[in-house]
């Protein structure tokens, strides 16, 4: 039954620094893994690169080539400083929205009601869950999408053509421009996080239901793990990619 | 007395939302329909975007969905 623990985060330890105590929960340590896969596929992906690609090199050209394809369409001729940002976002989020795929290994919790061994009832709960179904990550990509805008505002524009930005396309509408700043990211972070979340939290509900609703997982899964994952992620990075285009146009 | 049933009935009122979702789904997939029965040749574009404007158009649902979530989990 939802009784609100898939909202809470799971403290796994904490680091003594700074005379402070920080926690660290396992959206961090799920953050890091997926840190590290994305940094070794991309050493191992780029190494000996060719000029007529073969083999991993022409897999490579085909994801940076549909990346720089979308981000081209939606900002016009200065695609080239964004396409590299908005290609590690895309690719991080949909590791970690897909990253419940992954879950194989079965969690602490699980191994001490098989096997009774009192070692695994104290030791450290972790499972593999997608960290963007905790709301901080995705505020924290959001504002980052945000921050940008007025950065490349300005340095296309300049300080005056930015601000200029606000009167458009009539002066009336400087209010609503301003209030945007805030609702975007409000927005931004309530889609992709909703969106994962929900995923989640009715993937759980199946896998603890009855009998017969078990020939549902498969299709659930792949709505789910695959199919919204991968189109949250889209999303995210169009419609961040979308609301730079409108300033530096 | 104890009013935490009340929270459980808010988190079945703000699943509400979910029918405004429901209207703009059908709406937006019923566009991109007539768009591909009008000109087949279309219809990869037609889908990425009308994938974009139902995932907009499904954000009020989720709203719905995150709020309802706060209230049950304060029972």
């Amino acid at each position: 039954m939802f009784s609100g623990d898939e909202l809470k985060t799971n403290n796994l330890f904490s680091i003594h620094a700074f005379g402070q105590e920080i926690p660290i929960s396992d959206t961090i340590v799920m953050t890091w893994i997926i840190m590290a896969v994305l940094i070794i596929l991309s050493v191992v992906f780029t190494r000996n690169m060719k000029k007529i690609p073969v083999g991993k090199q022409s897999v490579t050209e085909i994801v940076v080539e549909g990346i720089n394809g979308v981000i081209k369409s939606t900002m016009g001729h200065h695609w080239k400083s964004f396409a590299p940002y908005f290609g590690t976002v895309f690719l991080f989020l949909i590791v970690a929205n897909m990253s419940s795929l992954f879950n194989l290994f079965p969690s602490a919790e699980t191994l001490y009601f098989i096997t009774g061994n009192e070692y695994f009832e104290n030791c450290a709960q972790f499972s593999i869950v997608p960290p963007t179904k905790d709301i901080n990550l995705a505020l924290a990509l959001a504002i980052i999408s945000i921050v940008l805008i007025p950065i490349s505002g300005i340095r296309y524009k300049g300080l005056g053509g930015w601000l200029k930005s606000f009167l458009k396309p009539m002066p009336m509408m400087l209010p609503f421009n301003i209030l945007d700043y805030g609702t975007r990211i409000l927005s931004l972070t309530l889609r992709l996080f909703g969106n994962i979340l929900a995923g989640f939290v009715i993937m759980e509900l199946l896998y603890q239901g009855a009998l017969f609703v078990k020939p549902l997982i498969p299709i659930a899964s792949a709505f789910f793990d695959l199919f919204d994952a991968g189109l949250q992620s889209y999303i995210f990075v169009f419609l961040s990619s979308m609301y730079i285009a409108e300033v530096i146009e | 007395m104890d009013l935490s049933g009340l929270y459980a009935i808010g988190a079945g009122l703000a699943m509400m939302a979910a029918l405004g979702a429901g209207i703009g789904l059908g709406v937006a997939s019923g566009g991109a329909m007539q768009g591909v029965a009008r000109n087949p040749e279309a219809s990869g574009k037609i889908m990425t975007t009308g994938l974009i404007f139902a995932t907009l158009s499904e954000v009020t649902a989720i709203f719905g969905f995150v709020i309802s979530i706060m209230l049950i989990s304060k029972i």
